[in-house]
C-alpha cells in the first residue's frame, strides 16, 4: 500500500478537490476553525495571586490579589465578559534609586467589563475598566476589531483606547490628572496547519501628572508617548502535541526608553489531563533620559539634580536594566469541564544584565517571586 | 505626531506588509479542513486571560515598557 | 486510558463508534453523543417517514415551494456542487429509479417502464431560492441517501471532537471518519471489504487520520448470468453502472470521500481520471478484479 495514512489533506491540491471540500465544509458543524466565532460555553474562573519582591535580604512589596472573571456568551452571536480584581499591596518602596525603604499600603479595586459581537468574518469588542486605589482613580473605554479575509486565514486588528487616570497622594496638596490615548494595528497570519503568527504595532500618547508623588525629586515629562511592535509565533509540534509560544517586543518612548522583551513558553500536554508549561522571559532596557544614575560622590544618598534642570528620576524603573524570569504553570483538566493551574515564576532584575552594558551599578539587584493559583470551570 | 514617529510608525507598516506578503506568497493556503490543529484554544493568542492580566500589570510597575498586545487595561499608581 | 469499541445499529446496518477512554462508563456516555447524532440524521432525513422534510418536499412536488431549515439547505447547496461536479451524474432526484428496479424480483425493467421515471430526473430542473425549494413536476423526488451516511459519521465524528476526543473513529457500515491516531500514534488498519467475498477482506489500510469511504456494486445487486444488476444507477439511461466492483476513497471528511467513490463508480471507465483529477487517495477494484490506485498509471 502507498497510501498516505494523513488523509486530513488530500493527496495533491486540484481545483475540482479544493471545489468538493470547500462543498463539504459549507456543511453545517463543519468549520471547526473559524476565526472568530462566539464562544459556545461560559466561562468562570478564579485566580489568586501571591507576590513578594525584594532586594538583597530586604522585603519590597507584597501583593496578595484575587482576582474572578466570568464570561458568558449570549444570543449565539454575543459574549459578555466581566473581571473583578482586588490586589492588596503592602510592604516598602525606595524614595530614590533602592535606598531609603518607606512603608507603604494600598488596595486597589479594578472592575472592568467587555462586550463582543460575533460576525462571520470578524468581531467587536467594546471594553470599560474602572479602577481604584486610595491615591488613584483610572477609567478607561476601549474598543476594539477585527476582519479577516474570505480563506480566514488573515485577520486585521484595530483598536482605540482612551484613559483618564486621577492621582491624589495622600499626603494632600497635589490633585493632578493623567489622559491616555492608545492605537492598535496588528494582523493575525496562519501560515501552516501548526502555525500563526501575529505582528501588533501600538502607539501611545500620555499627558499629564507621570511623575512618583511618593518619590524623593521625580520630576518627569508630561508628555509620554510610545511605539511598540510586537510580534508573536505559535508552533504546534505534531511529534509531541506541545505547543511552543514566541514573543518579542520592541518598544520605544519620548523618554528615550527603549526596551526589547522576548518572552517563550511550551506547552506539553501529559497523560491524565495534565499540561506543563515551562517559560522564560528576558527583558533589557535603557534609561530615560532624565534618569539620574547614583553618584558616588553622594551615594548612599540620593543624587542630586543638576541646577536649572526641569526633568529627573532616581526611579529604579526608568535606569537601564536587564532581567530575566524563569517559571512553570501545571494545569489539570479534573474533568471536562474543571481545570486548576498553579504557576510559579521567579524574577531577576540587575543593571549590569543591561543590553547596552551601561545600567547603574549603584542600584541594587532587584528580585521577586510569584505564586499563582487558578481554578476554572465551564458552563 | 513628531518626524521621528511618523518614520517609525512607516518602518512598522512596511515589516507589517513584508509579513503578510511573504505569507501569502511563499507558503501554500491552509484550507479550512485542516485547521483543526489551529482551532486548539492553546493555537490562540488569548491564552489564559487572569494570568496575562496579573503578569502585564506585574512588569508594567516594575518595568518602564508596556503595552503591545491591545488597548486597554486600567492604570495605576503602582509602586 | 484504553480503546473501547461501542457497537450499535443505525441506517439499517452495524455501525461502531471507537474511541479511548479511563473506563467503560465513560467510554459509553461519550459514544452515545455520536450515536444520538447518527440517528438524529437518520431520522430527520428519512424516506420512510411521512412527516420528514424529504417527504414534505417530494409531496408539494409540481406545487407548492417548501420552505427548509438551515441543515436542509446547507445539504441541497452541497448536492449542487457534486451535480455540477460530476457532470450531472450525481444526481439527488435519481432515486425514482428504485421504482422500477427491484432487487427482491431481480428483473430488469423494459424501457417503456423506464422512460416516465427518466423524465422525472433532474436536479438542474430544481427551484431553490435562499432556504425555499420547489420540486417542478409531480412525482419528482429528492433524497440524501447518497451521501447521509457519510454526513452522518462526519457530525458524529465533529461530536466526539467537540469534546475533546483526539483518538478514534466512527464507522457507519464501512464508511468512516477517524478523529485521530491510536493513542500510541498508529493508524488504524481499516479493513476494506472483498466486493466478491461476503465478509471477507480485500485489503487493509492504515488511516491515522481523515476519512474512508466505500462504493461498490455488492451492496443491493442481483445477476442475470453473468451480468450483475447493481444499485447505482446512470440517471440518464437509468441504467446500472458497470464498470467497477469497489472505490474506496481517502479525504479529509467522510461526505468527500463517499461522494468521489460514488461519482467515480457512475462516471464508469472514466472513474479513475475523476480521483486522479480529484486529487484524492483512493483503492478501486474494476470488473475484472484488477486493482486501481492513485498514481499507478504513471509507473
Amino acid at each position: 500500500m502507498q497510501l498516505k495514512t494523513d488523509a486530513t489533506t488530500p493527496a495533491s491540491q486540484s481545483a475540482l478537490g479544493l471545489a468538493l471540500l470547500t462543498a463539504a465544509m459549507a456543511l453545517p458543524g463543519a468549520d471547526t476553525a473559524q476565526a472568530e466565532s462566539a464562544p459556545e460555553r461560559g466561562l468562570i474562573s478564579l485566580k489568586y495571586l501571591d507576590y513578594q519582591d525584594s532586594q538583597r535580604g530586604r522585603d519590597r512589596i507584597s501583593v496578595r490579589a484575587p482576582s474572578l472573571m466570568i464570561m458568558t456568551p449570549l444570543a449565539e452571536v454575543w459574549s459578555v465578559s466581566g473581571t473583578y480584581t482586588v490586589d492588596s499591596v503592602s510592604g516598602a518602596s525606595p524614595a530614590y534609586h533602592s535606598q531609603q525603604l518607606t512603608k507603604m499600603e494600598d488596595l486597589r479595586r479594578a472592575v472592568d467589563l467587555g462586550m463582543t459581537r460575533y460576525f462571520s468574518q470578524g468581531s467587536l469588542t467594546v471594553g470599560a475598566n474602572y479602577s481604584h486605589e486610595s491615591d488613584y482613580l483610572s477609567r478607561g473605554a476601549s474598543l476594539q476589531g477585527s476582519i479577516s479575509s474570505e480563506s480566514k486565514n488573515t485577520t486585521l486588528n484595530l483598536g482605540i483606547g482612551v484613559s483618564d487616570d486621577q492621582i491624589t497622594p495622600s499626603y494632600g496638596g497635589i490633585h493632578e490628572t493623567k489622559k491616555g490615548t492608545d492605537f492598535a494595528i496588528g494582523l493575525t497570519q496562519v501560515i501552516t496547519q501548526q502555525d500563526i503568527a501575529q505582528v501588533n504595532l501600538g502607539y501611545s500618547h500620555g499627558l499629564g501628572y507621570f511623575s512618583d508623588p511618593y518619590k524623593l525629586a521625580d520630576e518627569r515629562p508630561r508628555v509620554r508617548n510610545h511605539t511598540t511592535v510586537l510580534a508573536r509565533w505559535n508552533h504546534h509540534f505534531l511529534r509531541t502535541e506541545g505547543t511552543s509560544h514566541v514573543s518579542y517586543r520592541y518598544y520605544r518612548d519620548s523618554w528615550d526608553i527603549k526596551a526589547h522583551t522576548l518572552t517563550s513558553d511550551y506547552a506539553q500536554p501529559l497523560p491524565q489531563g495534565w499540561t506543563l508549561t515551562p517559560l522564560v522571559r528576558l527583558h533589557t532596557q535603557s534609561a530615560a533620559s532624565f534618569y539620574l544614575p547614583t553618584d558616588p560622590a553622594t551615594a548612599p544618598g540620593p543624587t542630586f539634580p543638576a541646577f536649572g534642570a526641569t526633568t529627573y528620576s532616581e526611579d529604579q524603573r526608568l535606569s537601564a536594566f536587564g532581567a530575566v524570569t524563569l517559571g512553570i504553570k501545571v494545569a489539570k483538566q479534573l474533568t471536562p469541564d474543571w481545570q486548576v493551574d498553579l504557576k510559579l515564576e521567579r524574577y531577576e532584575q540587575r543593571a549590569g544584565w543591561s543590553l547596552s552594558g551601561e545600567g547603574d551599578r549603584g542600584l541594587e539587584p532587584f528580585s521577586a517571586r510569584s505564586i499563582q493559583f487558578g481554578i476554572s470551570r465551564l458552563f | 505626531m513628531n518626524p521621528r514617529h511618523r518614520f517609525w510608525i512607516s518602518r512598522v507598516l512596511l515589516i507589517l506588509m513584508v509579513f503578510s506578503l511573504s505569507a501569502c506568497a511563499g507558503i501554500q493556503p491552509v484550507q479550512p479542513w485542516e485547521k483543526g490543529i489551529l482551532a486548539k484554544p492553546e493555537m490562540t493568542f488569548d491564552g489564559d486571560k487572569l494570568d496575562n492580566n496579573f503578569t502585564e500589570h506585574i512588569y508594567s510597575s516594575k518595568e518602564a515598557a508596556s503595552g503591545g498586545a491591545g488597548v486597554g487595561g486600567g492604570g495605576c499608581g503602582c509602586n | 486510558m484504553q480503546i473501547f469499541r461501542i457497537p450499535f445499529e443505525a441506517m439499517a446496518s452495524t455501525c461502531e463508534v471507537v474511541l479511548c477512554a479511563d473506563d467503560e462508563g465513560t467510554a459509553q456516555a461519550l459514544a452515545q453523543t455520536a450515536i444520538d447524532e447518527v440517528k438524529r440524521v437518520e431520522h430527520k432525513y428519512s424516506r420512510y417517514r411521512t412527516d420528514s422534510i424529504v417527504s414534505r418536499i417530494n409531496r408539494a412536488a409540481g406545487g407548492e415551494w417548501v420552505e427548509c431549515d438551515e441543515e436542509t439547505a446547507a445539504l441541497c447547496t452541497y448536492a449542487d456542487s457534486l451535480f455540477q461536479n460530476s457532470s450531472g451524474l450525481f444526481d439527488i432526484t435519481s432515486g425514482v429509479l428504485r421504482q422500477a428496479w427491484d432487487f427482491r424480483r431481480a428483473v430488469v425493467p423494459s424501457e417503456e417502464t423506464l422512460a416516465p421515471l427518466l423524465a422525472l430526473i433532474g436536479w438542474h430542473r430544481v427551484e431553490r431560492r435562499d432556504r425555499n425549494i420547489r420540486l417542478p413536476d409531480a412525482g419528482m423526488e429528492i433524497d440524501f441517501g447518497g451521501f447521509g451516511k457519510e454526513y452522518a459519521a462526519d457530525r458524529a465524528a465533529d461530536a466526539l471532537a467537540g469534546q475533546g476526543l483526539k483518538h478514534g473513529y466512527v464507522n457507519l457500515a464501512g464508511d468512516m471518519r477517524i478523529l485521530g491516531p491510536k493513542p500510541d500514534d498508529q493508524p488504524w488498519m481499516i479493513g476494506i471489504q472483498d466486493p466478491r467475498r461476503h465478509g471477507g477482506l480485500m485489503a487493509t489500510i492504515p488511516v491515522a487520520s481523515g476519512a474512508l469511504a466505500t462504493s461498490g456494486d455488492y451492496e443491493r445487486f442481483f445477476e442475470i448470468g453473468e451480468r450483475r444488476y447493481c444499485h447505482v444507477f446512470n440517471p440518464r439511461t437509468g441504467q446500472p453502472v458497470t464498470h467497477w466492483r469497489s472505490v474506496s476513497v481517502l479525504a479529509p471528511r467522510a461526505i468527500v470521500a463517499g461522494s468521489c467513490s460514488t461519482i467515480a463508480m457512475l462516471k464508469q471507465a472514466e472513474g479513475k481520471a475523476f480521483l486522479e483529477e480529484a486529487g484524492m487517495d483512493y483503492l478501486a477494484v474494476d470488473h475484472q478484479g484488477n486493482f486501481h490506485q492513485r498514481g499507478d498509471d504513471a509507473h
